[in-house]
């Protein structure tokens, strides 16, 4: 097994994985998705709410602010030392204190911790007219996808199977598939001497259109064990750190496993 | 409108419950409003807005396109400021 990474920038990247039996790509998918743990915002303490809005609405549109998450420093609260109640190493409040008319952003919330802070300073969560007046305490603590959507450190997760075009040597160059392709996988045009080329074999869909149009059955796509990432971070984690850490916990899990088989065994 | 004030700096658009997510994908899209408010007041069209923001996805394109303030009818509903 072996990743190769394609392209990537602050919030996306992809990258191939090769030689991972489905299995494992599916597992790693998912683990990405819904295993790893990130900081959000999970009950609000409303003291005063005079806004247009009800508590619950604040409380849910708050919920869903990405918060940067430091995860050498919190603990999951059903592992922290104070057994679940909250303490300083498994969970961090914000303090949001404003007065109409003004609209307040997510960068308003005061934050006990320089560093955990949410990602974005100007997602509005509500406008306020004159006079009326919010103040509130909100309460992050780190959680998993599994529990809850505003947990997921990532929006898109998703792979697909990386094929293996070959066009054989009946091929008479007549062009059909090229013409049928939606993707635009195969082309002529870049070779000397008129042969079809496979162009992008990424971003092939294996619908095989360009095997059902071939009249000389001079084309064949088979799957490989390869597969290709495209990831979007929504920005708790550096999206690398979502990768490792899915992959450790992964490992964790099989080890579990493995003892417990050992048992029966 | 009774109850719908001036605010400070820009004018009230009423615009101030953009969902923060994505229905669908889950990806952020709120911090983005405010800057794809102000392109199409200067009279880019959607599409060109979406665009140079970057939203690909036509599941996050939707919640640009099809949505409608109710903080406005809130204000209206509830009369004098509370
Ligand atoms: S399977 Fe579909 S996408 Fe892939 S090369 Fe053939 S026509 Fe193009
Ligand atoms: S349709 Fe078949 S025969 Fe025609 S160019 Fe493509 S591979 Fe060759
Ligand atoms: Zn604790
Ligand atoms: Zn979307």
């Amino acid at each position: 097994m072996k990743i190769e990474i394609i392209d990537e920038d602050e919030f996306n990247i992809r990258f191939i994985l090769y030689d991972a039996p489905i299995a494992f790509a599916n597992s790693f998918r998912r683990a990405m998705k819904s295993l790893v743990p990130v900081m959000a915002v999970d009950y609000i303490d409303v003291y005063l709410n005079s806004s247009y809005l009800f508590d619950e609405i604040l409380a849910h549109r708050i919920g869903l602010i990405p918060i940067k998450t430091d995860l050498s420093r919190f603990n999951m609260q059903n592992e922290c030392v104070c057994g679940g109640e909250g303490c300083p190493s498994c969970q961090i409040s914000f303090r949001l204190n404003v007065e109409g008319p003004k609209v307040v952003y997510s960068g308003d919330f005061v934050s006990d911790d320089e560093e955990i802070k949410p990602v974005y300073d100007n997602i509005p969560i509500v406008e306020l007219f004159k006079g009326q007046q919010l103040m509130i305490e909100a309460v992050a603590r780190l959680g998993i996808g599994k529990e809850h959507s505003k947990f997921q450190p990532v929006s898109i997760c998703a792979y697909k199977i990386v094929p293996e075009i070959k066009i054989k040597e009946n091929c008479n160059d007549c062009k059909a598939c090229v013409e049928a392709c939606p993707r635009n996988v195969l082309d002529s045009k870049d070779s000397k001497d008129g042969k079809i080329i496979v162009k992008d074999v990424l971003n092939c869909s294996l619908c095989m259109e360009c095997v059902k149009v071939c009249e000389e059955i001079a084309i064949e796509i088979t799957e490989t064990n390869n597969y290709l990432f495209t990831v979007e971070g929504i920005g708790q984690l550096p999206i690398k750190e979502v990768m490792t850490k899915a992959l450790e916990i992964l490992k964790s899990k099989a080890e579990e496993m493995n003892k417990l088989i050992e048992e029966i065994v | 409108m009774e109850g719908e004030q001036e605010r400070e700096g820009r004018p009230h658009t009423g615009d101030q419950m953009f969902p923060v997510r994505c229905f669908t994908c889950g990806a952020v899209i709120a911090h983005k409003w405010e800057e794809y408010q102000d392109k199409i007041n200067s009279g880019k069209s959607p599409k060109e807005a979406l665009d140079e923001l970057g939203i690909k996805r036509y599941c996050c394109r939707r919640m640009f396109l099809t949505y409608k303030s109710i903080i406005k009818e809130l204000s209206r509903l509830q009369g004098a400021v509370g």
